[in-house]
């Protein structure tokens, strides 16, 4: 108690700074901190499977088909759910990804789409994430420009 | 203890507070999940390479076009004008630093679609407004652009149009690349000198 009282001012301060600090980290964003820390997989394009390596993947897959028609997907076990992307946040689409315990496949036939979901769902916090593609090569240059030497 | 003691005490424990904070504001997301769903839903952030192929053609100085592919990919062929942030630097970077620049668009570009749709989520995900993609990237880019011909009997004013902006894209392109390094970014300055000569400017 005497310790309390001689630093009361103190403590004080520190309650009130440790609640705007709690209040700052647990605000209405849903999104986690570090956005660096869970982009990371798409720097290394570790978050880019095909259909040979989703079927390597530990535990059942969890496939989202992101696309409003029903596409037929590829050969490949696992649960399969059609959410289209304006969708994919609803409280009930949003909690069986996060609380899924496998792998989560994001598929669509627009691979733009589908890396703009997977960052949201990501810097949710969203782990074991990963597109699904046909062309895992789509950031491979297909085209080699050749100078032109009688240009100039 | 004195007001001095309890001054530095407070001072520590702030200092405590703030090594524990996490990192700052711009390197999480600032806006909320559904803002930023609808945001990334919304057709116009992809822009088409025939957009690009306009911009680069008229020399809108109120575009800046990002090549996010890595030194040696830029160095080897780039869209004149871009400039090289590879996406993993874009990472590493504060995005807000690079792209409040005064911009009214800030259009990426990768080979494909991924890195490209990755830098646009980040940048709208902590409030960067002006950002675009090139849907296709690069790859894309050749196949309309670079390997644009006609080949029909008539064409209509709109394909006319369409068809001379690709073609005097494709010369910028080929025209800039077939340049030594060192030249590269004397040409672009030199074709901006150019155009203010032929409008009647002053230098």
């Amino acid at each position: 108690m005497e310790f309390i009282k001689k630093y009361k001012v103190v403590i004080a301060i520190v309650l009130i700074v440790l609640v705007l600090v709690v209040i700052r980290s647990m605000g209405a964003n849903h999104f986690r901190n570090d956005a660096k820390k869970w982009a990371e997989p798409s720097g290394k394009q570790s978050n880019i499977i095909s259909i040979e390596q989703a079927a390597k993947l530990s535990g059942r897959n969890l496939i989202i088909n992101l696309d409003k028609d029903a596409s037929p997907l590829m050969n490949i076990t696992g649960e399969l759910e059609n959410i289209p992307a304006d969708s994919i946040l609803s409280k009930n689409h949003i909690k069986l990804i996060m609380k899924y315990e496998g792998p989560v496949l994001l598929f669509s036939s627009d691979p733009g789409l589908s890396a703009r979901i997977w960052m949201i769902l990501s810097q949710m916090g969203c782990k074991r994430l990963y597109i699904l593609t046909r062309q895992t090569d789509n950031e491979f240059l297909k085209y080699k420009f050749r100078p032109d030497t009688l240009m100039h | 203890m004195n007001t001095r003691e309890k001054f530095s005490v407070g001072l520590l424990c702030l200092g405590l507070i703030l090594a524990l904070l996490p990192l700052s504001g711009s390197r999480s997301f600032t806006v909320k999940p559904q803002k930023l769903l609808t945001d990334l839903l919304d057709g116009n952030t992809y822009l088409t390479v025939d957009q690009v192929a306009k911009y680069l053609v008229s020399e809108d100085s109120s575009v800046q076009i990002f090549d996010l592919r890595t030194p040696e990919e830029f160095q080897a062929a780039n869209i004149p004008g871009s400039i090289n942030i590879p996406y993993s630097k874009l990472l590493d970077a504060d995005p807000s630093s690079i792209l409040n620049n005064g911009k009214d668009r800030n259009i990426f570009y990768s080979n494909g679609d991924f890195d490209s749709n990755y830098a646009l989520s980040i940048a709208r995900g902590l409030n960067i407004k002006n950002t675009f993609v090139m849907k296709g990237g690069l790859n894309e880019w050749f196949n309309t652009v670079m390997n644009s011909s006609f080949t029909g009997e008539k064409i209509s004013a709109r394909e006319n149009a369409l068809f001379e902006t690709r073609t005097r894209a494709k010369r910028m392109f080929s025209e800039m690349n077939s340049l030594p390094d060192s030249l590269k970014i004397k040409f672009f300055q030199s074709k901006h000198l150019a155009a203010k000569k032929l409008d009647g400017g002053c230098e």
